[in-house]
């Protein structure tokens, strides 16, 4: 590349810690956050109700505006107060956030709410308590599978198998679980020398462009469970094509994002999780590293539900320095010049039906994928619409609400059937199972295409 | 710069869209960048252009005669009448909208039971113009409490409606629960679902349209609330039409309302067509620049990224639309701190009676003849920014019936004028 | 007794109301007065405090220690009215340490069950108090709904025989040879319950006895027979917020001032008040710096205040009376004890008592008091049962929990119905037609608004005070047009109109003294939902004909069947 504007003008600023009151700090724990004056914003328009996609399924969910800012404005304080159990129907898509013109914390309180009728209201001793906690600590599972993936693959697709589980833990039999890749990212990424390794390629890099080879030009990546589990080729993509740019890649010790347990109410959990994930990300990001996400579940997690949700030291940090993989480089690189330039043949010279996920939205990216590889030559791009997939994590695999993810998702599958490509394109593991299993395409990640684009 | 173009609009309502696919036809490399969803989801999806005079008069036949005797400083005078009519033509062109075959005003039925001005409606609404002289069944839902069928029919029948009209009310086909939100209804109908009658599987459109029937009475078209269909609108109107033998049409309502939502997605699919990139879901909280633009700034968690641009339309929206906000002491538009003229105490930002004089329901940014925004000295504020939609100040949109054609109007304008300024 | 006597009460506020129950409970003819809906004077405006007496426990120890009792029989017979919310009087740095033990020591010596809390346990009862407040007391006192209140204190005196009028104005005392014998009564459309169009007129009501509970209107009934009774109406404002902020009773611990108390009521909390002598109950200034003070003044205890959002204001008149030797000039040093006038002892005309002062946590004694006075007249010896007897809607409250299911109510929703309800839940909600959510922000549905209905006509702001359908964060933009709707299935077109009018008119009223910032915002939204949307500003049906074959008739050059595929959700690239 021949643009040789090395220093980014983008600046992150502090973050925004300034002028507000902070009600909050003598809560005993922060599962206890009062959520009332959130309410304050809400003038009722509904906007939030007709971007939900459970609501457009299934009525027994009564919607964001009910469940955000309605119950916690009705509900009282007192213990005689429970929280409506329709909370559980919620999928956690977020996508109520997006739509409130007013600016209320939906997510926020929805959050907080189903933590709270967890914690408070539901019997730990419940089929749908222990089935929902083993699904949210999927990286629980998936560090043992990954241990013995052939093994594994076979055992957790295995019919009876799958029936019981269906039967006993009301995990849906109609989905395959996801394989488990025969070597981790993280046994790849430590096989290949580590960060050393990346500090090398990344000089390399700077010199072929021309750029200084002691430059700051660092990231902390957070590859999250799936790329490391079961999507590798998506984690080293993420590597070579920062590389590529003349960044140092490190991956620090990390846990689950988080997110499917926000979507089961597990907060304590996740507060474990997160702790660890914050602790180290905060650690680097002191010195100078920005925190890289290339599931943007895991990137919303760090930006915005972990310095809703918690209070832990360095978190405001750690969540303005996160971006998502290709938003950073958008950021800071000439990205769009870049992909103008290059071509793609072979296995990805492809047209890719693209699904934008919610959370992905959530963050304003949407539509990044489609404006950048729209230039893209030897491959094409297809945004199949603003629907959500369905699966929402977690939600798709619960045998009682399979049938509705399955209704949301219609949506997505006919545009998909009805775009040009035949394979298909989104940034969140688990809205790919979604299009895998509702179209039977193969599912790519933007990281995977960049990669062959830009990388020999 | 890494994110880059010709045309920045901010803001995704009526307004900003119109700019930015304007600007986009015009050759321009346009970005939009929008916040959170617009308030068209809020509106009944009528685009009304001029309904009543600022003095009350009306209803008005004809909006374009009208517009010629409003006030210097009102928006259509800015942009000028001629303008207004390229404006309606994009829009008719790019939403399949109906009433443009007439400069006259249709009157529409509301679901609070009055008829309306406006003119523009959806293809859903047209056969409910009420200058129709066919007779009428509206039909209502038990449990969506926003329209009382009987309550509207009896309401059109005294404003002397040349029709008969009759309403009634069902309970949807199905075992709906009764807070189910429209969007629930108008999937089942899109999908065409099936729901159990009487112990039956029966798809939903032919139970609506057999628990209607038998409650004819020889009217001709009969309205629904705004519930009929969201991605599939047209089929299930069909549909309904039909297996009942009648013209069938949507009141429209809000919020939420899926009229609106529908002209949203139309209106973005216009965008995307036109080859302009957009984004949503931060805001713009600061800008750099003295005298022009140079970029302004979108908020992520925390973190300010830079966008620049050679050209800017203001279109975030009014009151409603957060882009004029306030507090106890002022009235001020947040993104580039614009000069908005209030009076000083706050007790005269009313008026005392509920549908009175309002100073509020003017609040907004003050123009040049290119709708560059003022400063207090009558100065533009920027070379390069321009203004249009609910952030213009003076004209009572509500009251006139004319919010959604002056956001088409100065939409089409701003974007128009920033495009010609880069080429 | 040859015959049972009959009692004009005038005055359908908290004392009013609770004249009328008792003196119909104890067997008498009663006929009660309101010239607008129940609640309608001072009663309606007050900011909703069950005092426990900690209050008065300094300046005023009798009223302190009726207050606790008081308060105690409330709680008892009204418990579907009253939330037990506790309060505390909290001492800033700067608020002297004598008057805190000196309250400590009062509320003590007048039976208040009264606690110091260190500044950390007062902070973790309520976190949003100041960082920076030095300690507080703790006191029972409570929230009340003063609306269903009075709503079931008139309920119960219509249970035993009583006539309830209201939007009945009284124009005369009729007067006879030196004795009060009756009013004269001009019904705004009725009598009965208020239909609107209904045609009005006069009614002259003949009585054994009056009973003047008019409250800062005294004077003015008493002006109709030459009678000198000098209320002096005090003015105090009211400044509610969008959310409850705290879930306790929060008072200033200091002797006297103005903003010094916020109240938890209900989804809101409230903010009160100043004290201000006026000339007219009916007409005095509303002032912004009141309100502005109101929200400055009481961020010094709960900071958040200052930025949080506030719905509406509203002013009430205090009806203080003070004896005529007195003579105090500032409001706020007149007594809040109550007097009775006999008009017979003390200007010579008989047949008929004033009752002027006094609070409305003790209204239930003053009622017991003019009541005994009233039978006195008449040889009556009946026992006052209004301590005991619960009101309708309080009777075996503790089943409560049980019926939220029952109900098909999502938890909040079924919770709040459920609690204003009290025990009428069971015959109001059970319906098998679709219950659908009317008022959103406050979780009323349509079986409560229904009631609310035949309880009151088609008076749509007597519907909001029953069930507080209107009084949430929207203040009736979404909700305004479903309750006219819940309206036509009983009244005809025209007075539904008229009904919506008077509630659209009468929720701006207070929400001017809240437009700024999200409120400002939510005006907006709701001013382009009743004029633009339905145009409710222009209604054609209100003005001169409409020329219909002047408009466009809709034919289009196609087919005008909407051919036209407008795209729609996801469809910006599907079909």
């Amino acid at each position: 590349m021949s643009d040789a504007e090395e220093s980014p003008t983008f600046e992150p600023v502090a973050p925004n810690t300034g002028d507000e009151f902070e009600p909050v700090d003598v809560f005993p724990d922060s599962d206890d956050f009062d959520l009332r004056p959130g309410a304050d914003s809400c003038y009722k328009c509904a906007a939030c109700d007709t971007n939900c996609p459970v609501a457009e399924v299934d009525d027994d969910f009564p919607g964001p505006k009910f469940q955000g800012p309605e119950q916690w404005r009705l509900k009282q304080t007192d213990d005689d107060y429970t929280v409506d159990d329709s909370i559980m129907s919620c999928s956690n898509c977020m996508r109520c956030d997006d739509a409130c013109p007013s600016g209320v914390p939906l997510s926020q309180m929805h959050n907080t709410a189903r933590g709270e009728y967890v914690s408070e209201q539901m019997d730990k001793l419940s089929v749908e308590y222990v089935r929902n906690r083993i699904l949210a600590n999927y990286r629980t599972s998936a560090f043992f599978a990954s241990k013995v993936p052939r093994l594994a693959n076979v055992a957790m697709n295995f019919g009876p198998a799958r029936w019981l589980m269906e039967k006993t833990l009301g995990v849906t039999s109609e989905r395959d679980f996801p394989e488990f890749a025969r070597e981790t990212f993280r046994e790849w990424w430590a096989a290949r020398g580590g960060a050393d390794a990346s500090r090398s390629n990344a000089r390399e890099s700077r010199q072929r462009r021309g750029e200084p080879t002691d430059s700051e030009k660092k990231v902390a990546y957070f590859h999250g469970c799936y790329s490391n589990y079961n999507t590798p080729e998506v984690g080293k993509a993420m590597v070579r094509v920062y590389e590529h740019f003349g960044y140092e890649v490190v991956a620090p010790e990390q846990r689950c994002s988080g997110t499917p347990m926000f979507a089961n109410g597990m907060l304590a959990d996740a507060r474990r999780h997160a702790a660890v994930n914050v602790s180290s990300m905060s650690d680097l990001v002191e010195q100078g590293y920005d925190a890289v996400a290339s599931c943007t579940s895991c990137s919303m997690a760090l930006r915005q539900e972990y310095p809703e949700l918690f209070d832990i030291d360095g978190i405001e940090a750690v969540a303005a320095n996160t971006f998502e993989a290709l938003e950073y480089l958008r950021i800071n690189e000439d990205l769009t010049g870049a992909v103008r330039e290059a071509e793609v043949s072979g296995d990805l010279a492809e047209e890719f039906a693209y699904h934008a996920p919610c959370h992905a939205r959530n963050q304003g990216l949407d539509r990044q994928a489609v404006e950048l590889f729209r230039d893209l030559d030897g491959a094409g791009i297809e945004d199949v619409g603003e629907s959500c997939s369905g699966i929402s994590g977690t939600y798709g695999w619960k045998e009682e609400k399979y049938e509705k993810s399955m209704a949301i998702g219609e949506e997505m599958f006919e545009h998909m059937a009805h775009a040009q490509g035949e394979v298909g394109m989104t940034e969140c593991p688990t809205c790919a199972m979604q299009m895998e299993h509702g179209s039977g395409y193969e599912i790519r990640h933007p990281l995977e295409l960049l990669e062959a684009a830009l990388v020999e | 710069m890494a994110i880059e173009s010709d045309v920045l609009v901010v803001g995704g309502g009526l307004a900003g869209l119109t700019s930015a696919i304007t600007a986009a036809r015009e050759g321009a490399d346009v970005r939009l960048v929008s916040y959170k969803q617009s308030t068209l989801r809020h509106a009944s999806g009528l685009v009304d252009l001029l309904g009543y005079t600022p003095d009350g008069e009306g209803p008005l036949t004809d909006p374009y005669e009208a517009m010629a005797a409003l006030h210097d400083d009102h928006p259509y005078r800015t942009v000028g009448v001629e303008t207004v009519r390229e404006a309606m033509a994009l829009f008719d062109e790019v939403t399949g909208y109906q009433g443009g075959h007439t400069d006259t005003n249709a009157l529409l039925p509301t679901h609070g039971g009055t008829v309306k001005p406006t003119a523009r409606y959806p293809p859903g609404a047209a056969a409910g113009v009420a200058s129709d002289d066919r007779d009428m069944l509206l039909v209502g839902l038990e449990s969506m409490t926003d329209f009382d069928a009987p309550h509207a029919a009896a309401h059109l029948d005294a404003a002397g409606v040349p029709f008969a009209v009759r309403g009634v009310t069902i309970q949807f086909p199905g075992d709906l629960r009764a807070d189910a939100k429209v969007t629930r209804y108008a999937k089942q109908l899109d999908t065409n679902a099936e729901v159990a009658v009487r112990g039956r599987n029966r798809p939903v459109r032919d139970a609506l349209a057999e628990r209607v029937n038998p409650l004819l009475e020889g009217e001709e078209r009969v309205g629904f609330p705004a519930v009929l269909g969201d991605d599939r609108a047209d089929a299930v109107r069909a549909a309904l039409a039909e297996k009942m033998g009648v013209d069938v049409f949507e009141v429209p309502s809000g919020p939420p309302s899926l009229p609106g939502l529908r002209l949203e997605d139309a209106l973005f699919e216009a965008l995307d067509e036109s080859g302009a990139r957009f984004e949503t879901g931060n805001p713009v909280v600061d800008y750099e620049g003295d005298g022009a633009i140079e970029r302004v700034f979108v908020e992520k968690y925390g973190t300010k990224i830079p966008i620049s641009a050679a050209q800017y339309v203001l279109a975030t929206g009014g009151l409603v639309g957060k882009g004029i906000e306030s507090d106890r002491e002022a009235v001020r538009e947040p993104a580039f701190d614009c000069h908005v003229p209030h009076p000083a105490d706050r007790y005269e930002w009313f008026d005392v009676d509920v549908f009175g004089d309002h100073a509020f329901a003017a609040f907004g940014v003050v123009t040049d003849a290119t709708l560059r925004p003022l400063d207090g000295s009558g100065a533009p504020e920027f070379d390069n920014l321009r203004a249009a939609g609910g952030v213009l100040g003076g004209y009572d949109y509500a009251a006139e019936k004319s919010g959604a054609g002056v956001s088409i109007a100065t939409g089409y304008a701003a974007g128009r004028n920033a495009a010609r300024e880069v080429r | 007794m040859a015959s049972t006597p009959h009692i004009a009460v005038l005055g359908g506020g908290s004392t009013g109301a609770g004249i009328a129950r008792d003196l119909a409970m104890r067997g008498l003819d009663v006929t009660l007065l309101e010239q607008g809906n129940l609640t309608h004077g001072t009663t309606g405006r007050m900011h909703g405090l069950l005092h426990s007496g900690g209050r008065y426990a300094v300046s005023d120890q009798a009223s302190a220690t009726e207050c606790i009792e008081e308060n105690r029989v409330l709680r008892d017979i009204a418990s579907h009215c009253v939330e037990m919310t506790g309060g505390l009087f909290v001492k800033r740095p700067e608020d002297s340490e004598e008057y805190f033990e000196e309250k400590l020591q009062g509320c003590a010596e007048c039976g208040i069950p009264a606690e110091a809390v260190s500044r950390e346990e007062a902070r973790a009862m309520e976190p949003h108090l100041a960082k920076d407040i030095d300690k507080a007391i703790t006191v029972p006192d409570g929230a009340v709904d003063p609306f269903r209140l009075v709503v079931a204190n008139a309920a119960s005196a219509q249970e035993h025989g009583a006539r309830i009028e209201t939007h009945s104005t009284v124009t005369d005392l009729l007067v006879e040879g030196g004795e009060i014998v009756g009013v004269e009564v001009e019904h705004a459309s009725g009598p009965g319950k208020r239909v609107h169009g209904t045609e009005g007129g006069t009614e002259e009501i003949h009585a054994d006895y009056v009973v003047n509970a008019t409250g800062a209107w005294a004077g003015r009934i008493g002006d109709m027979a030459g009678l000198d009774i000098e209320v002096r109406p005090s003015k105090g404002v009211m400044t509610i917020m969008n959310v409850r902020q705290v879930d306790t009773v929060i008072n200033r611990c200091k002797p006297k001032g103005d903003a010094d108390i916020i109240v938890p009521h209900e989804t809101t909390a409230i903010l009160g008040t100043t004290d201000e002598e006026v000339e007219d109950p009916e007409d005095y200034p509303e002032e912004q710096w009141e309100v502005d003070m109101m929200i400055d003044t009481l961020s010094e205890l709960v900071p958040m205040l200052e930025q949080a959002r506030t719905i509406r204001s509203f002013w009430g008149v205090r009806p203080l009376y003070e004896p005529p030797d007195v003579g105090s000039t500032d409001p706020t040093d007149i007594t809040r004890d109550f007097f009775l006038l006999d008009h017979e002892d003390r200007d010579d005309v008989s047949g008929m008592t004033s009752i002027v002062g006094g609070k409305f946590t003790t209204y239930r004694m003053m009622g017991e008091k003019i009541s005994d006075h009233v039978c006195g007249k008449f040889g009556i010896d009946a026992d006052c049962r209004t301590a005991a007897v619960p009101l309708p809607g309080s009777e075996d409250f503790s089943v409560l929990r049980d019926y939220m299911a029952e109900f098909g109510l999502r938890s909040p929703i079924g919770r709040r119905s459920v609690e204003r309800l009290g025990s009428r839940a069971d015959e109001v909600l059970k319906t098998d037609r679709p219950n659908p959510t009317v008022c959103e922000c406050e979780g009323v549905t349509r079986a409560e608004v229904k009631d609310a209905i035949t309880g009151s006509g088609s008076d749509l702001n007597a519907v909001r005070i029953r069930t507080r359908a209107t009084m949430g964060n929207c203040q009736g933009g979404i909700c305004s047009h479903r309750l006219a709707n819940e309206l036509h299935q009983e009244y005809d077109q025209n007075v539904v109109r008229q009904a919506w009018d008077e509630l659209l008119q009468e929720r701006w009223k207070g929400q001017r003294h809240a437009l700024w910032g999200q409120q400002l915002s939510q005006a907006a939204l709701n001013y382009s939902l009743h004029a633009t949307t339905q145009n409710r500003d222009h209604d054609p049906a209100d003005g001169d004909p409409v020329d219909f074959a002047a408009f466009d008739d809709g034919v289009a050059p196609s087919d005008g069947s909407g051919a036209t595929d407008v795209a729609a959700d996801g469809g910006r690239h599907g079909d």
